[in-house]
């Protein structure tokens, strides 16, 4: 297969191309830029097609695939059947990444903010005058309030790395990813009992509990395949989810369990599992780390007790745990990955973590794995250090056990508007969306006021980017160049994946790479950036040629061999060496060394809890503009049961006001017994103040508006269930 | 009396041997500044393709790191450590064992 372009795009259309770029300067304004792409094939003219690998980015997931392409227009993305961890797959989404590269919205060129913040008014600068301006910028707030006083904040991408590398060049300590609005909860809980945090071997499982995931619409590959595929082979499903999710639909038995009582649902699991002797004995004499007082801490916690809290019969609670055990090894409490719900989440998935542990499947086949990984190499930087700057983060001790290198959004963006412990004046974003993804978002807007100056380095203009003093344009994935990228799956299926363009980067986008290269030059920081993503690759593989051969033959290194058994005798990366049921860290620190139960806040009378999640065609706000994805979804809804909606005289359709303390937004009901009478859903990435989003703006209602911003007591984590809404006709 | 006095002497020397560590588990050493005395002062041997084993704050546990800090005289590389500051020592303790792999903020490959 080729690896580079055989024919660029002609002359005639990028000329095209450019000119009506030049036009379109106001963001929002109509565009017919990139119809020009359409190829005009003469009649009987030969195309010059050929096909070449990447990975999609989409959503997080790298999913194998191969561009085919024709006269040097991508026509359409397949999955490639080379790459175990997708299962030759590529979903909606990923099919739909043309879209997201022949877009008339996107950003063309460096844009300066003229008049107001989120005003759209905006000045065309060129490279040159863009970087300038952001490197003296970064001088003055580096010299006013310290390096610290600039926050870095980048998305999951291959090209993150280099934002990082640059934070730390700079001398910023205050780097946040997008976990923190994620799972950092789940893998505060499992790193916390395991030591590290593991890998469900579904495809092996044979008796599956998935608490709150919707493994069926919020794709994880290759999780949700291989759900599909154990399920035909005879493996159950049990889901636990307040909507009647697509998952659910699917799932052997669907239990619509009252939000917030997961944690009740695991330890009568566990108090059935410890009373009736059906945990493993051995394992767990072997490998845990005081089940002794565990087994007392639980024995109260009876299904009796769990159904009251839970609204799951007790009858129902014990026979699943009965269930669970005569499966083990091959069954499991699914971790799940989005775990942003409540105040007490590390807990809640500690729970799920200790039911694990009592099952015995860590390390086994059909269980919680750990698979083998390659470590690439990587060129060391020298990053200075900067005398003046404070000690720690400027979310430091916000939070019981926070990650140091990921952070705490909410915990930051509270210390950024109270401009304490010191102050933070700069904000670099790079492909992430807080305005959208980060609840209150009326308090993501109070942070940006309070900024000197925010530059946002995207694809299209987001909500972030509206917000933004200064916004750079950012090639798509299938226009760039990025380093090696190692990722751990599932079994047998962990491996190694890059890109290459496919085409050559369009308008004057440049990547991230380049762009903080550029910075560090400015900025008297080039050493750390003294090298080409060639030569990071040729580092990154420089002792791996085996896994170098077969990106370049099949796209894909797959790492072969099992994925299990493979870690017995060795010591657990825990302060015990061994599976902490009891942590005794949290204990010293004040935190409950098991998870103890309380029950969630009362919905008060007349409102609901909101709660969030997925549809398989949305990547939380990156993809909902996404011509093709528009297609079957053009807006958001909210989801409410018909029995508070005739209550509030609301009927399918109706257009209705969804309120909370944080803000409040409209959209249209859709009256459905998909979800409990106390709760309603809306999906997220609609309801965007950005008039740069033509095929959504002015669509629907934005949830992170909606949502109060609570947050995990422990690991910092957003907590995204602890809103409650009042919801009217209008 | 004098098995009080004794006692009291027992705990003083304890506390006085604890002293270093105790300043560093209350976060006095600067772990930012930690990493980077340790990447000028060991990376050039403990570094990939060095002279001596790779090292990273997640080679070892908070216990391993204890040991070496307590005993960095018996280390091959003493004089270097010698070299160095308390409070750099102090720094980098901070980092390693602050980031060790059984710590609640184990250190990312890098």
């Amino acid at each position: 297969m080729s690896s580079s372009c055989k024919q660029a795009i002609s002359r005639r259309n990028f000329l095209k191309l450019s000119g009506t770029a030049a036009a379109a300067a106001a963001v929002g304004a109509p565009s017919r830029v990139l119809y020009a792409l359409v190829s005009e094939k003469e009649e009987g003219a030969e195309v010059a097609a050929h096909e070449m690998f990447s990975a999609c980015d989409m959503c997080f997931n790298k999913c194998g695939l191969i561009a085919r392409v024709e006269n040097g227009v991508i026509k359409k993305l397949d999955p490639n059947p080379k790459s175990l961890k997708s299962r030759g797959m590529l979903c909606a989404r990923g099919n739909a990444g043309v879209k997201q590269l022949y877009d008339p919205d996107r950003l063309k060129y460096p844009l300066l903010r003229k008049g107001d913040r989120g005003g759209g008014k905006w000045q065309r600068l060129s490279w040159d005058q863009a970087l300038d301006h952001a490197a003296e910028q970064m001088e003055r707030i580096g010299e006013a309030y310290t390096r610290c006083g600039f926050l870095f904040m980048a998305g999951t991408d291959m090209q993150s790395t280099f934002v990082h590398r640059f934070a730390e060049a700079y001398g910023s300590y205050n780097v946040i990813s997008h976990e923190s609005n994620c799972l950092l909860s789940r893998n505060r809980a499992f790193l916390d009992t395991f030591g590290v945090v593991p890998t469900p071997d579904v495809l092996n499982c044979k008796y599956v509990i998935m608490p709150g995931a919707n493994r069926f619409e919020a794709l994880v590959t290759p999780d949700s395949m291989d759900l599909m595929t154990a399920m035909q082979g005879g493996s159950k499903l049990v889901v636990l989810d307040p909507r009647y999710t697509k998952t659910a639909a699917l799932a052997d038995e669907w239990y619509a369990i009252k939000p917030g009582t997961d944690m009740a649902f695991f330890l009568a699991i566990a108090q059935v599992l410890v009373s009736e002797n059906l945990y493993d004995k051995k394992f767990v004499a072997e490998k845990t780390n005081g089940f002794e007082e565990f087994q007392a801490h639980v024995d109260s916690y009876t299904p009796e007790w769990a159904e009251g809290e839970t609204e799951i019969p007790a009858r129902d609670i014990r026979r699943m745990a009965r269930e669970l055990a005569a499966a083990a090894p091959a069954a499991m409490v699914y971790p799940g990955r989005r775990s942003s719900d409540y105040e007490d989440s590390t807990q809640i998935r500690r729970a799920f973590a200790i039911v694990n542990a009592l099952l015995g499947n860590w390390d086994r086949k059909g269980g919680l794995i750990i698979p083998k990984k390659i470590k690439t190499g990587s060129i060391y930087h020298d990053a200075p250090f900067y005398e003046d700057n404070p000690e720690d983060r400027v979310d430091a001790g916000m939070s019981q056990m926070m990650f140091d290198e990921e952070g705490s959004f909410k915990h930051t963006r509270d210390a950024v508007i109270e401009g304490r412990p010191y102050p933070v004046k700069g904000w670099f974003t790079y492909k992430t969306n807080p305005m959208q993804t980060g609840a209150n978002r009326n308090k993501t807007i109070e942070m940006i006021h309070k900024l000197d100056f925010m530059m946002s380095v995207d694809i299209v203009m987001s909500d972030t980017a509206w917000m933004a003093d200064l916004v750079l344009p950012a090639p798509s994935y299938l226009e760039r160049k990025d380093p090696i990228s190692a990722f751990l799956a599932s079994s047998s299926c962990s491996g190694v994946i890059t890109r290459d363009p496919i085409v050559p980067a369009m308008f004057q986008s440049n990547p991230v790479f380049w762009i903080v290269k550029e910075l560090a030059k400015r900025l008297d920081l080039g050493e750390s950036f003294d090298f080409t993503i060639d030569d990071f690759r040729k580092t990154q593989l420089e002792k791996l040629p085996e896994v170098a051969q077969a990106i370049k033959q099949d796209g894909v290194y797959n790492i072969v061999g099992p994925s299990y058994g493979i870690h017995e005798g060795k010591p657990f990366k825990t302060r015990s060496k061994k599976i902490e049921i009891y942590n005794s860290r949290y204990k010293d620190k004040g935190i409950d060394p098991m998870p103890v139960y309380h029950s969630p806040k009362r919905v008060p009378r007349n409102h609901f809890r909101m709660v969030v999640g997925r549809n398989a065609f949305i990547t939380q706000s990156a993809s909902t503009n996404n011509s093709l994805l528009c297609e079957l979804q053009r807006e958001n809804s909210l989801w409410i049961h018909p029995k508070p909606a005739g209550t509030l005289g609301i009927h399918q359709g109706d257009q209705v006001e969804v309120a909370s303390p944080a803000g409040r937004g409209r959209l249209k009901a859709r009256v459905t017994e998909e979800t409990r009478p106390d709760t309603v859903y809306m999906d997220s990435g609609f309801g965007v103040i950005s008039k740069g989003l033509s095929n959504i703006f002015g669509k629907g209602a934005c949830i992170a508006e909606v949502l109060e911003d609570h947050a995990d007591k422990i690991s910092g984590n957003m907590a995204m269930h602890e809103t409650f809404v009042t919801v009217r006709p209008v | 009396m004098f098995k009080k006095i004794g006692a009291v002497l027992i705990i003083m020397v304890f506390l006085l041997v604890c002293i270093g560590v105790v300043i560093a588990e209350d976060g006095k050493g600067n772990a930012r500044k930690g990493k980077y005395l340790f990447r000028k002062n060991c990376r050039a041997c403990h570094g990939d393709g060095g002279s001596a084993t790779e090292l990273s704050p997640i080679s070892k546990t908070q216990a391993d790191w204890q040991k070496v800090f307590d005993d960095y005289n018996q280390l091959e590389c003493k004089t270097e450590w010698n070299k160095l500051s308390d409070k750099d020592r102090l720094d980098m303790y901070a980092h390693l064992h602050g980031h060790a792999f059984d710590s609640p903020s184990p250190a990312k490959c890098k």
